[in-house]
């Protein structure tokens, strides 16, 4: 057959398959139910993760100014006041909100403590709702494949089981032009699903999402049900009854899509094991045991500072020193027990990405694996992302402490300092101007940067890549044995 | 474009003697499926413009000969050969100049018998307009009023006609049936057979493959005898007349339980 030939002929069988589409209601009504979960789906996440946005940013902005109005008070006070962080969505979170939804969104930052992150939607929600929400990338991930299934499991397979096969062959059409019409015609229901995402992509980039990270984000997809399409297509040409197509698409489904995913998740959880919480937690309370009590200045583990300050200043008493000694004992202890929380929480953080990497690896597995990856990562909702916003939220936390403990150190002499209690008189003067609590830095959490999510995201590419090619492959072999 | 003309355009003799050029010839074919030999040196010729019947019993071989003609199966020795090309080696050219018509004949039940000669038309590149097909659609006596129906309602007469409209405006000067008179009712029959007679008055060349003895005595030139995959006898028809159906029937009896 001709070039020319062979193109009409695809074209022919694409529309043709449409027709059939179009005629069998079935699969005409499983098409129309799936765009619009699809168009749903966007819209319910995208008005969501708006709101989400605006309201964690109008949380931030009130947590500050709360802060910055609090009046006269002793610097150590306002340790212990406290402030938040919160996380701000990517704006390609309205199409994956990925790890958002699991992780909680923002942090309480106070002295001598590493909170962890509160209201995790999901976390607030019951047993029901473990699923996940109806997200973009949910529907696109899981149900999209299952709609091309529904579609087109019969796309050759009923040819075969009707023998319209063979008098197509008879007639000099090419098995390959066949095969390629019927995938160009799931290729257009490929596109079809992707609309409403390319859609709320371009959304995204007005809110200042990077446009190649949008243009490899819809790419990733469309590769991801490119596999699939070519998994239906694999399999309705390996088998010649409809009932067999079917029953063996329902199970790879359940098998890339359901299981591979819980696979996953389980092997890296016993292959990179991590210590739950509450273990932490008191490994933690343990180490900070065996350093000072930063409220008392009088713990034997602060003589060592007490006598290199004495030393410095050339006094004998700590009431003769320049600097309130209790301020630089809260500083000092604060460095010490914050060195210990953040080798517990890198070393946690370091265990979460390993199960992580583990997981990632079931991608040359199961393509779902890998475009959800591929898809959280790309959209800034990925692990890592809420890893950095842990690091900096914790940078917040230590450089407000340590901003206020510099205040108790140079502004409250030591005298007033101890002397607090003594009446109405002594406890106004152990406080400190409400000026110096505009030192609190604005908190505002960007996403990682576009080249950092793509080059994160290239191992992803590669495995929808390996079952692209495996899949050509195979439709290959498998139109030779339908001659 | 009556199939005669065609036929001379394409440097086809249309004489219906066995000296004429042979279109379809079996040359020494053996052809194993699945480690069984199911033809063993099959050897005939049908000339142009000629109807032959391979006529057999169940397993004999008759579909396995038609399908090896059509290249869905591979000879281990012989050939099959069209119009002086061997089958496997020209595949589409071979392919181009027939025409098959399945047991079933199995077009697209979800279309109407206007949109199946489109589609399989469209599929072959071939460009037809509305009248043509009407034409093609007259010639096999399809009623106007059930061309635009889509084919679950057909009758399988009335799906073997749009096969052969379809055949028509492929102009194809071969076509091979596959057991074409099997299921239809004997007025279908015998419409079936005289559409066949006129493709072939016409210059058409048949080769089909049935186990109606009666049938096949109706509308061949010649009949092939099939048995286990040989050819075990060979019977033409008188000039102006038909071949002998009882003396056909005999041997095929005999020959089943020989």
């Amino acid at each position: 057959m001709s070039v020319g030939m062979t193109t009409n002929a695809v074209f022919s069988v694409a529309k043709d398959e449409w027709r059939y589409w179009v005629r069998s209601k079935i699969a005409v009504s499983v098409l129309i139910i799936g765009l619009l979960l699809t168009i749903s789906s966007v819209i319910v996440t995208l008005a969501n993760m708006h709101e989400l946005s605006h309201q964690r940013s109008s949380m931030q902005n009130n947590a500050e100014e709360t802060f910055v109005d609090q009046p006269d008070r002793h610097p150590h006070r306002m340790v212990h006041y406290g402030h938040y962080a919160f996380r701000v969505p990517s704006p390609l979170s309205i199409l994956d909100p990925g790890v958002d939804a699991y992780t909680g969104n923002s942090i309480f930052l106070e002295g001598h403590r590493q909170n962890s992150a509160m209201f995790a939607d999901q976390k607030q929600g019951t047993g029901l709702t473990s699923l996940g929400s109806l997200s973009p990338a949910f529907v696109v991930q899981v149900l999209a494949p299952l709609l091309l299934i529904l579609i087109a499991y019969s796309s050759m397979s009923r040819e075969k089981e009707s023998q319209t096969l063979s008098f197509i062959l008879s007639q000099g059409t090419s098995i390959y032009a066949l095969i390629l019409g019927k995938g160009l015609a799931l290729l257009s229901v490929v596109g079809l699903i992707l609309v409403p995402l390319a859609i709320a992509g371009m959304y995204a980039v007005t809110q200042g999402e990077s446009g190649i990270v949008v243009v490899g984000f819809l790419l990733a997809y469309f590769f991801y049900l490119l596999v699939w399409a070519l998994i239906v297509l694999l399999f309705s040409s390996l088998f010649s009854k409809n009932s067999e197509s079917f029953t063996a698409l329902a199970f790879v489904w359940i098998l890339l899509c359901i299981a591979m995913p819980r696979i996953a998740s389980t092997t890296a959880a016993t292959v990179s094991p991590s210590s739950g919480k509450l273990e932490t937690d008191f490994a933690v309370l343990a180490e900070l045991r065996t350093l000072g009590d930063g409220h008392n200045a009088n713990d034997p583990a602060f003589a060592k500072l007490k006598a290199s300050l004495l030393e410095k200043y050339n006094v004998d008493k700590v009431e003769d020193l320049p600097v309130n000694f209790r301020g630089m004992v809260a500083s000092a202890s604060e460095e010490e027990l914050t060195h210990v929380l953040n080798r517990f929480a890198e070393q946690s953080m370091q265990d979460e990405l390993a199960q992580t990497q583990i997981s990632r690896y079931f991608g040359w597995l199961s393509p779902m694996v890998a475009i959800r990856s591929l898809s959280m990562i790309s959209a800034g909702s990925s692990i890592e992302t809420h890893h950095r916003f842990l690091r900096e939220a914790e940078e917040l936390r230590y450089s407000f402490v340590q901003s206020l403990n510099k205040v108790h150190v140079e502004q409250l002499s030591y005298i007033d300092d101890i002397n607090r209690s003594k009446g109405e008189e002594a406890w106004k003067k152990a406080r400190v101007s409400a000026d110096n609590w505009q030192m609190i830095q604005d908190f505002t959490f960007e996403t990682d940067a576009a080249e950092t999510r793509l080059n994160r995201s290239i191992p992803s590419f590669l495995q929808l890549a390996l079952w692209l090619g495996i899949l050509a492959f195979g439709i290959r072999l498998a139109g030779r044995q339908s001659l | 474009m009556d199939v005669y003309v065609i036929l001379l355009h394409q440097g086809l003799s249309v004489t219906k003697n066995n000296n004429s050029k042979a279109l379809i010839e079996a040359r020494d074919l053996c052809v194993d499926i699945k480690d069984a030999t199911i033809l063993k040196n099959l050897n005939f010729k049908v000339a142009a413009g000629e109807i032959y019947a391979l006529l057999g019993g169940n397993g004999a071989g008759k579909s396995t000969t038609l399908k090896t003609f059509l290249g869905f199966n591979k000879p281990v020795s012989g050939n099959a050969v069209i119009d002086g090309q061997e089958v496997t080696s020209a595949l589409d050219s071979v392919r181009s100049k027939t025409a098959y018509l399945p047991e079933s004949a199995t077009l697209y039940p979800h279309l109407t018998a206007r949109e199946n000669v489109s589609y399989f038309l469209s599929l072959a590149d071939i460009k037809k307009t509305d009248a043509e097909i009407d034409t093609a659609f007259e010639k096999v006596a399809l009623q106007a009023n059930a061309r635009e129906r889509q084919l679950q309602t057909y009758s399988k007469g009335m799906r073997q006609k749009t096969a052969i409209a379809l055949a028509l405006l492929r102009e194809a000067p071969i076509f091979f049936l596959d057991e074409p008179t099997s299921g239809l009712d004997p007025v279908a029959i015998d419409e079936f057979n005289q559409l066949v007679s006129d493709l072939a008055a016409n210059g058409a060349t048949i080769l089909m493959v049935t186990h109606d003895v009666y049938g096949a005595c109706q509308v061949a030139d010649r009949i092939g005898l099939l048995r286990d995959g040989e050819l075990v006898g060979e019977y033409e028809a008188p000039e102006g007349g038909r071949i002998d159906t009882e003396q056909v029937h005999i041997a095929f009896a005999q020959r089943q339980t020989a």
